[in-house]
């Protein structure tokens, strides 16, 4: 900023100069005050932002690094150790300077002095080399030199800190407490704001809005206690009343965040220049203290989420270079100190309710793929099974946790081309495993026909199939009991969808064509007698979302796939229509998920049951908000009207007012009315084509 | 009921116009020929044949004896009704985009486009009597539009003669006092051009209709905005009907877009808004271009639009539609 003021300062005076050309520049000026001049201005007022530029006895020190706890040699090794540390700190940026202080005998002190070209390199060695481990012996620790200063001029008596004040923690199950369970859901607008809406009846309203909050993105936690907002310096969580701020969490770029099950931990990944100290970073937080935990290099796969947590938040993992990695929390040590190693292994994940994890190993020349249960802590193997011809799989949990779904790409022909397999006669196998069953029995559903897309039933024990390839596409429902194989129940045929979306309770689903080339149907199944009740479209829609209550149904159409008509639908779960709301730059929408109720087993079922009891109750309550609207909406409608009348009948009044002059301008015709020119009626047989008959002649 | 569609022109249709009686329907195309059918039937009565270029603009006087058309060939033209004979040309400099029938039909007025380094410029010339003089006669007011305000793309001329209202390309609205030949009042509601408006039948509100997604219903007398009817669709027309208190929205993705996207993107339906409330309630279909204009039937009992298709189509209202009320 100082800089540019003496820009405009030379600015403004060169053109001073143009205006005195008649000057001459030969001979030199008077520049002395004239006497008895009085100068009465500081120096810090003619020239402040000269004075900022001014250097500083500090100028030179800023780039100053100390190092202590540098081993201690003697003369003879100080050659050795002087190339050792170089070669550590020029890392960092270029060292223009050092110093290495010795005693009377040529030892070495322990700390020495290093000065870099500029003190960001300065400032880059302290925070990436401070507590560097150069042996088991020597650790450094790296202070700039400046700091000495700053912490010499500690005053020796000692104030005791003023203890903070209680900030009371809002309230972060408040949005649980909505007396009408209404759901709340998020919307992000691209270039402008963030909405929160809450789905009220018989109009969703806006409870909070937000400019400039979001790189486009948000995310919810999985309780739904915490929103996240994605910014260039890291995430903020919002949560409680109001939705206040609870933490930030601070990493530059971040670009993926994951929550663990139970909201105790987030893990958030930026990637960054190569070069930069801080590039591919992945750092798992404690989402209450808003600390690190530790901090992770990206190596291997880097599919997000890169770490898969059990479901308790004790255990999370990840796999890299055909090694498993199971790190235990609250330590965030590697398990047993052992990474679970198998050539060749390619993807677990855990069971949503047991610590359990489930991976395959990919096979290999003699050796047949597999799919393994590993107990954690003990490592215990509960289950293998060993698989032919396998060239990808796929595990999918049901969300009770009682079956898993293994869905195996099978090929008959391979082919090694340049280090790749070529596989051809691919078919698909589901094997599925009785979790809850002794000895875990698998019993497996073949498929010939390509697999689009496979998912379970949240709630209960049936899942959807689509298969087939286009125009072919089917869609099978298949129900696994207990002991027993899968049994087909209804297999839907040619249908237009590429998407499978359950609803959170189970039994219903929603069959899309999502994307460009999905077309938009929407048909909405209810699986319990397989009635299609309601089928649609929404054209381009690329998402689609459950509420967490399974009432209601969101389709929408986001702006990273398509730019017109961009906005979200929202539909009852039967597949009504109730609103349709085109926004420009949507982006996306987020419904809150909800924790679990907190209502035990036999509660809900007592519920169920009773249900009839409370129906009236909720009825009532409908149709009294039902009618509130309609009545509002009639009376905005009579204010408008009554007001347009009023302007109206002036108008016409003034109209009315100005008749002469017009009939003057048609020479006296009245033509006000349509058939105000009764002398002008001309009759006119007009003719109407009304039908065409061919009759063929002989 | 099923709609008469009437099929004479080889091109997008441009503008289509019902006389004051509402028996014919005029109809102009970026083909050659401005076309004359009966609203009635649908049968075609005859072609204006002469232009040489796309017809962007017509209009018919109040007793239904001249049409006056106005052309890509840079030229105005009188035509007989009777006959569909040319009475009259005047030559312009640059295309012709809109011309109008003074209320008496003893005027004329035109607006050229800018182009070729010749100024947008507003032309009202005297038709008491027409012969093929007129090309050399002056014209009675000759306004040329800075060239720091946009083009004129369209025009409306009050029934006392006393102003008239221009709609210009950037969505302003211009105000011009017709006997000083000057402008009074400009307003800017819109923010894209405005491509088309017409009067409700008392001549006291007009309806713009932009390419800004958007129609608005303004009161000619301080040109205050009144009402909004919002669409997701660039609009080409609007019309006000003359016996309710609605109006119909025509239009649809530019034709230039079109052809990258499939006919559902394109949105090509005739929208019907509550003219006070502003909400919709109605839409008909069929065209499979945009549409370019409507106009209400002068007894408000049927519409007609004419598409980017080259098809005119004439729907006569069924009985729910008369019916159909607004509970307030």
């Amino acid at each position: 900023m100082a800089k540019k003021k003496v820009e405009d300062k030379n600015h403004q005076s060169g053109d001073n100069s143009k205006n005195e050309k008649e000057v001459n520049y030969d001979e030199e000026p008077n520049f002395s005050d004239p006497e008895g001049y009085l100068d009465n201005i500081t120096d810090e007022e003619l020239l402040a932002d000269l004075l900022k530029q001014r250097p500083k006895e500090t100028d030179g020190v800023e780039s100053v690094i100390v190092v202590d706890g540098v081993p201690q040699i003697g003369p003879e090794r100080l050659e050795k150790l002087k190339s050792v540390i170089n070669k550590t700190f020029a890392k960092m940026g270029n060292i223009v300077n050092e110093y290495y202080p010795v005693n009377e005998q040529g030892h070495t002190k322990g700390y020495i002095f290093l000065e870099y070209a500029t003190p960001a390199h300065a400032a880059d060695a302290v925070k990436g080399m401070n507590n560097y481990k150069l042996d088991k012996q020597h650790t450094f620790q790296v202070n700039l030199f400046t700091d000495f200063a700053k912490y010499e001029e500690i005053p020796d008596e000692w104030v005791p800190p003023e203890p903070r004040p209680y900030q009371g923690q809002s309230d972060l199950y408040q949005f649980l407490l909505e007396p009408d369970a209404y759901d709340m859901f998020g919307v992000v607008v691209q270039d402008k704001d963030v909405q929160i809406w809450q789905n009220t009846q018989p109009e969703p309203s806006m409870i909070e809005k937000r400019e400039n909050c979001t790189q486009c993105l948000i995310k919810w936690s999985p309780l739904g206690t915490f929103l996240a907002t994605f910014h260039h310096q890291g995430i903020a969580l919002w949560a409680g009343a109001g939705l206040t701020q609870y933490k930030k969490f601070l990493h530059v770029n971040v670009q993926f965040i994951d929550f663990s099950p139970c909201e105790k931990y987030l893990v958030t990944y930026a990637s960054l220049p190569i070069d930069h100290p801080d590039s591919n970073k992945i750092i798992i937080w404690d989402i209450r203290t808003g600390l690190e935990k530790r901090s992770f290099n990206t190596e291997g796969s880097t599919i997000w989420p890169i770490f898969k947590w059990s479901h308790d938040d004790r255990y999370f993992g990840r796999i890299v270079n055909d090694v498993l990695s199971v790190y235990e929390t609250p330590s965030f040590g590697l398990l047993d100190k052992k990474s679970i190693k198998n050539p060749g292994i390619r993807d677990f994940s855990w069971s949503p309710t047991d610590n359990v994890l489930a991976y395959w190993v990919a096979e290999d020349d003699n050796v047949p793929a597999s799919v393994t249960l590993l107990e954690i802590p003990n490592r215990n193997e509960i289950r293998k099974k060993n698989l032919f011809n396998v060239a990808d799989c796929k595990i999918h949990w049901q969300k009770a946790g009682d079956y898993l779904c293994v869905k195996v790409d099978r090929y008959t022909k391979v082919k090694k081309e340049r280090n790749e397999n070529k596989y051809s006669g691919m078919y698909c196998n589901f094997e599925i495993f009785h979790m809850r069953e002794k000895e875990i029995p698998v019993d497996s559903v073949e498929s010939k026909e390509p697999i689009q897309a496979f998912a379970w039933e949240p709630v209960g024990n049936k899942f959807a199939v689509i298969h087939g390839e286009s125009p072919n596409i089917n869609v099978s429902f298949y129900e696994v009991r207990v002991g027993q194989a899968p049994v087909l129940l209804k297999k839907f045929e040619k249908r237009a969808c590429n998407h499978l979306f359950w609803s959170p309770r189970g039994q219903f689903v929603v069959l899309a064509g999502v994307g460009a080339t999905g077309g938009g149907s929407l048909e909405f199944v209810d699986t319990h007698d397989f009635l299609v009740m309601n089928a649609n479209d929404h054209f381009q829609l690329s998402e689609v979302e459950w509420d967490p209550t399974g009432r209601y149904v969101v389709t929408a159409v986001s702006q990273w796939k398509t730019k017109v008509d961009t906005g979200y639908w929202m539909w009852s779960f039967q597949g009504r229509i109730l609103k349709r709301v085109n926004v420009d730059k949507f982006a996306m929408l987020l419904w809150r998920p909800r924790p679990q109720s907190l209502l035990g087993e036999e509660k809900q079922k007592e519920t169920k049951k009773n249900l009839k009891r409370y129906y009236p109750q909720f009825e009532g309550k409908d149709r009294m908000r039902q009618s509130k609207a309609s009545k509002e909406l009639i009376e905005k409608r009579a204010n408008l009207m009554k007001k347009w009348k009023d302007f109206r009948d002036e108008q016409i009044e003034k109209y009315n007012k100005l008749k002469g002059k017009r009939l003057l301008l048609r020479n006296d015709i009245d033509t006000d009315d349509i058939d105000g020119d009764t002398n002008n009626v001309e009759e006119e047989v007009v003719e109407f084509f009304i039908k065409e008959e061919i009759t063929v002649l002989e | 009921m099923k709609p008469l569609m009437l099929h004479g022109h080889e091109r997008a249709i441009t503008q289509i116009k019902y006389n004051r009686e509402g028996d014919l329907l005029f109809s102009s195309s970026k083909d050659n020929k401005p076309n004359v059918w009966y609203s009635l039937n649908g049968e075609r009565l005859g072609t204006f044949n002469g232009h040489q270029g796309a017809v962007w603009c017509i209009d018919v006087d109040w007793t239904t004896s001249r049409l006056i058309s106005g052309g890509g060939d840079n030229s105005f033209r009188i035509w007989d009704c009777e006959t569909g004979k040319e009475i009259g040309n005047i030559e312009a400099k640059s295309s012709v985009r809109t011309c109008l029938f003074s209320y008496s039909g003893n005027m004329a007025m035109y607006t050229t486009d800018r182009a070729m380094r010749n100024n947008c410029e507003i032309f009202v010339i005297d038709v008491r009597t027409v012969d093929s003089s007129i090309s050399q006669a002056q014209p009675i007011l000759r306004i040329p539009i800075e060239s720091s305000d946009t083009r004129v793309s369209s025009v409306l001329w009050d029934n006392l003669e006393d102003t008239f209202i221009t709609g210009h390309e950037d969505g302003a609205i211009f105000q011009w006092d017709f006997k000083a030949g000057k402008m009074v009042k400009s307003i800017k509601e819109h923010s894209l051009l405005i491509n088309d408006m017409q009067w409700n039948k008392d001549g006291t509100l007009f309806i713009t209709a932009s390419k800004d997604n958007t129609a608005k219903l303004f009161d000619a007398s301080d040109l205050s905005l009144l009402k909004t009817y919002k669409t997701e669709r660039p609009v080409n027309s609007a019309a006000i009907s003359p016996i309710f208190d609605h109006v119909v929205l025509g239009g649809g993705q530019d034709a230039m877009d079109v052809t990258t996207t499939s006919t559902r993107v394109g949105k090509f339906d005739s929208r019907f808004f509550h003219m006070v409330f502003e909400e919709e309630f109605g839409r008909v279909k069929g065209h499979f271009g945009p549409i370019n204009s409507v106009a209400f039937h002068p007894d408000g009992k049927s519409y007609s639009s004419g598409g980017e298709d080259g098809y005119v189509r004439v729907h006569n209202f069924d009985p729910p539609y008369f019916e159909y009320n607004f509970d307030y």
